[in-house]
């Protein structure tokens, strides 16, 4: 799509769309590459695996050609896009071995019986920027992500890392504004408490514990 | 005095700026005296932070983007 403005970019698709809709096949292509980097890049964060998130993408693109002319136009084009993509990629997950539960609520902070923290919480803040090039942390903080539970772990991705609003995601997911609200923070509680563990353990420099 | 459990549970609606201005201030003057609460604070915001920058450099792989265009070109008049 080279480097053209968003407002030229969203007529664009809008007009893609409704060919879309009307079962003018000429659309299919430029979809294709408007969306499938979207599309694989949320499969490979829920699948975490190349080859699924390859046939996703492929499934997904099947679907928007076969079914295009169905989409009714209710919600964001991009909405209908994302939540094939979701499915799609559960059922992948589904043919896969389960891996057993992993409980949030031991992640989450505790308080004492007055509401006040008990745990001595560092502030690890600082001291994370420079490590985003170091091949072990990131590849802890895929780790922290991927062992979030599905649920709480869809909703981050859509929100966190894809940048959707709380509405558009309620509306990907159905769930409602609160849920998705909640999931959200329970996700961000849970990997704060992991990356603590990873980045207090071994990389706060010893004077400042 | 708002306490630490519930500005914790707060702090969603906190950061996306949702809460009303008398919560907003009762949350901001325990934070004034809580340092393990700015920790906690800054902490929350960095892990979210540091996931998203790690999972958004997902660039589908050059043979990946072959195959699909394979698939496109022989799907594209279906």
């Amino acid at each position: 799509m080279g480097f053209s403005d968003p407002t030229s970019d969203e007529v664009t698709e809008e007009q893609l769309v409704k060919d879309l809709q009307a079962g003018r096949t000429g659309s299919f292509e430029q979809l294709a590459n408007l969306y499938q980097k979207k599309i694989y890049a949320l499969s490979f964060n829920l699948t975490r695996n190349a080859t699924d998130s390859q046939d996703v993408t492929q499934d997904v693109l099947l679907t928007l050609f076969r079914k295009g002319h169905t989409f009714q136009g209710k919600s964001a084009f991009s909405s209908w896009v994302y939540r094939i993509t979701v499915n799609a990629s559960y059922m992948k997950l589904r043919s896969r071995k389960k891996e057993p539960n992993v409980s949030i609520e031991e992640l989450l902070p505790s308080f004492n019986g007055s509401g006040f923290q008990q745990e001595k919480i560092q502030d690890w803040s600082e001291n994370t920027e420079s490590l985003l090039f170091d091949n072990e942390t990131r590849g802890i903080i895929q780790k922290a992500v991927d062992s979030l539970p599905d649920k709480e772990k869809v909703v981050f991705i859509l929100r966190d890392v894809e940048g959707l609003s709380t509405e558009k995601v309620s509306n990907i997911l159905d769930l409602t504004i609160p849920a998705v609200k909640s999931r959200l923070h329970r996700a961000r509680l849970f990997l704060r408490k992991k990356l603590a563990n990873y980045f207090e353990e071994y990389k706060v420099p010893k004077e400042n514990k | 005095m708002i306490c630490c459990k519930e500005c914790i549970e707060l702090l969603h609606d906190y950061l996306e700026g949702e809460l009303t201005p008398e919560i907003n201030v009762s949350l901001e003057e325990h934070f004034a005296d809580c340092p393990p609460c700015i920790a906690f604070v800054n902490t929350y915001k960095s892990a979210s932070r540091l996931c998203k920058v790690t999972l958004q450099s997902n660039d589908i792989p050059d043979v990946v983007k072959n195959k699909l265009k394979e698939f496109v070109d022989k799907n594209k008049n279906i």
